[in-house]
């Protein structure tokens, strides 16, 4: 056990013991390898389980609507960014919500070792960090990556990867490997294509949608009640997943979250079909700075992009 | 006992084209999945893990046109779509695939025989593949069979190396065996190298669920609301375990009509996870995330043996493997409560 985790162990022990919280939403070691899972427990006993490695991919924030009370939650940098974003959507009050900040060293891409190493994740035996470089071990091999190949794109361009809103912070910021360059590759890939390409490339990864909305479910931005998805009459998309119908619900989401989406990357984790939604979302990312000059989940005093009007706005149709 | 040398397995799929579309494991679309087999990838012959989409797919279609309707004046007129459905084979279905197929058959031909999902069945060859690499999240051994099992299947190949030893299952799949080039009969030594290569398969199968333990343990859960919020805290409705899942079959029925009035009826998958499931005819009576992680479980592990004698689970674990938040069912099934809740706790 590290030392960060034996010190939010005990702190999140002591919030629950003193009544500070109701609900600690954390990290718990996972079923499968290299896998964690959420803990949301209000029982003292569980804080023994909380954990925090390279492979803490959800974003917990998601599950802050959902617990009645006041929350103690584990938060990295995105995700306690994604906490400020719901604060000023005025869908969570400050004071209901404990933030126990933890530094990150970003997540582990299991999509990119499996492909450095040829193998499938239940096939390796172990990975760690070893300094800067991820130690992959396979049958009693050791191959070394630097971390730069192996964290994920959201990772690598994520700023800050501190959180910078917390109750509390735990442990040290490590020394987090980014290249903002690096993690946004694939969508230079997209910006090199004619509109023509890449009209080509998203008709064919949105022919492999089911569906399931995991994307939606996962993502602590789409709180909306009802998803205009589900809307009937009218019906904004067919509940088929043709190509057409999956890209126009992805294109509104990705509308609908512009400004509140703190890249956690965990919509592209979570597609059981591999969509890199995390092109679009980045994407729109840098467009909202570059018109607007905002950034998700940075200031939560700061009316939130999408909801709120300006006089001076430039576009005549929103006077 | 039937053998063929892999590389003699490309040309029997050629010949069987001749006869069906041919189907078989695949990446090429970014996700693994039975596909159009393209006369060219053999990676499956050696390499063939569980697929992502299971290929109830190839059955229950996720766009399934069930018929165009045309208004005219007072009147609609109705035409069924598709006509006979294709003759498929399916080249390398695992064992809890087919099992699950099986499982599922029941429920299209009980009270209704549904024509789009048995049409496609009845013109369905399986040629089955025992699963050799079977993943972490992999239980089938619990459930009665194996990773090398059958019964399910038209035939059966297990991987010996450089060939597979081919059991022949139905007649279906003995008249497709029946002169066909570079089949010949497998030796005494062929069939022990299988038996080996079969008993390692489900020797890899390490993760377990008590079953008799669970048959009496889950009819005294329903009530326990307790025992239920816990188990569902960390689920987020989302439908990968479902739309995945080999056994669940729920769809949902979409008419898309011109202004005319005219359009037609299709069906696609539907997911009982959805707080929206059933919405549309009436309410969900499964308001709460509790209830709908309740009724996954129930449905497969008390109701549908209630009604089918069967548990409509094969232990493939893509509900564990594919789960965005590693919500684990054997975990769920591990920790089912030995007793019924008290009076008070009942919901």
């Amino acid at each position: 056990m590290s030392e960060t985790e034996q010190k939010l162990r005990s702190e999140a022990r002591d919030l629950l013991e003193k009544g500070r919280v109701n609900h600690i939403i954390g990290y718990e070691a996972g079923s499968l390898k290299f896998s964690t899972t959420p803990l949301i427990t209000s029982d003292k006993e569980d804080t023994d389980r909380l954990v925090i490695n390279p492979f803490i991919n959800n974003n917990l924030s998601v599950f802050l609507g959902e617990v009645g009370g006041k929350a103690g939650i584990v938060a990295r940098g995105c995700d306690a960014r994604s906490i400020v974003s719901l604060i000023q959507d005025k869908q969570l009050a400050r004071e209901d919500v404990f933030i126990i900040g933890v530094p990150c060293g970003g997540i582990i891409d299991l999509d990119k070792v499996e492909k450095l190493t040829g193998l499938d994740r239940d096939e390796i035996d172990d990975i760690a960090w070893q300094g800067d470089k991820a130690a992959v071990t396979i049958g009693g091999a050791r191959k070394e990556f630097p971390a730069k190949e192996v964290l994920t794109d959201d990772c690598l361009s994520c700023e800050p990867p501190d959180p910078r809103e917390y109750d509390l912070l735990i442990g040290e910021v490590g020394p987090l490997v980014t290249d903002g360059e690096l993690g946004r590759s694939k969508i230079k890939e997209l910006e090199a294509m004619t509109p023509e390409q890449r009209w080509e490339f998203w008709k064919s990864e949105f022919s492999r949608c089911i569906r399931c909305y995991a994307c939606r479910q996962v993502c602590p931005a789409c709180f909306c009640n009802r998803c205009f998805s589900e809307e009937t009459e009218p019906a904004w998309i067919s509940p088929l997943p043709r190509w057409q119908d999956n890209l126009v619900f992805q294109a509104i989401r990705m509308i609908h979250v512009a400004g509140r989406c703190t890249n956690c990357g965990e919509c592209e984790r979570a597609c059981p079909v591999n969509i890199p939604l995390r092109s679009l979302s980045k994407k729109m990312e840098e467009i909202v700075d570059e018109l607007f000059h905002y950034r998700a989940g940075t200031d939560k005093e700061a009316p939130p992009l999408m909801a709120a009007y300006q006089p001076e706005e430039a576009e005549d149709f929103i006077r | 006992m039937k053998k063929i040398k892999k590389q003699d397995v490309p040309a029997l799929l050629v010949k069987w084209q001749q006869d069906f579309t041919v189907f078989a494991p695949s990446k090429k679309s970014g996700v693994s999945r039975m596909e159009v087999w393209d006369g060219q990838d053999t990676a499956f012959l050696d390499r063939n893990r569980n697929t992502v989409i299971p290929p109830k797919a190839n059955f229950l279609l996720n766009i399934e046109k069930m018929f165009d309707f045309r208004k005219e004046g007072g009147s609609y007129t109705l035409e069924p779509a598709g006509g006979e459905a294709p003759r498929q084979l399916l080249f390398g279905i695992h064992p809890c695939d087919a099992r699950a197929t099986a499982i599922i058959d029941m429920v299209f031909k009980d009270a209704y025989e549904d024509n789009y999902y048995l049409g496609r069945r009845r013109n369905s060859v399986l040629v089955g593949m025992g699963c050799t690499s079977p993943y972490d999240s992999c239980f089938c051994t619990s459930l009665g069979f194996g990773p090398a099992e059958a019964a399910d299947v038209d035939m059966m190949l297990t991987d010996i190396g450089d060939a597979f030893v081919i059991e022949e299952v139905t007649d279906k799949g003995k008249e497709l065996l029946a002169g066909a080039e570079g089949v010949t009969e497998a030796t005494a030594d062929d069939t022990k190298k299988a038996d080996a290569a079969k008993a390692a398969a489900a020797a890899k199968v390490t993760r377990k669920i008590n079953v008799e333990e669970i048959r009496k343990r889950i009819p005294l859960s329903f009530d326990d609301k307790k025992f239920w919020e816990k188990v569902s805290a960390k689920c987020v409705s989302c439908g990968i375990c479902t739309f995945l899942c080999p056994t669940c079959y729920c769809f949902d029925i979409n008419d898309e009509m011109l202004k005319s009035g005219s359009g037609a009826r299709y069906r696609n998958w539907d997911c009982c996870s959805f707080p929206l499931y059933t919405k549309m005819p009436a309410e969900n009576p499964r308001a709460e995330k509790w209830r709908r992680v309740r009724q996954k479980v129930h449905h497969k592990y008390a109701f549908y043996p209630e009604l089918f004698n069967i548990i409509a689970c094969t232990g493939c674990g893509r509900c564990i493997r594919q789960c965005p938040v590693n919500w684990d069912i054997t975990q769920i099934l591990a920790s089912l409560p030995a007793g019924a809740p008290a009076a008070a706790e009942k919901k």
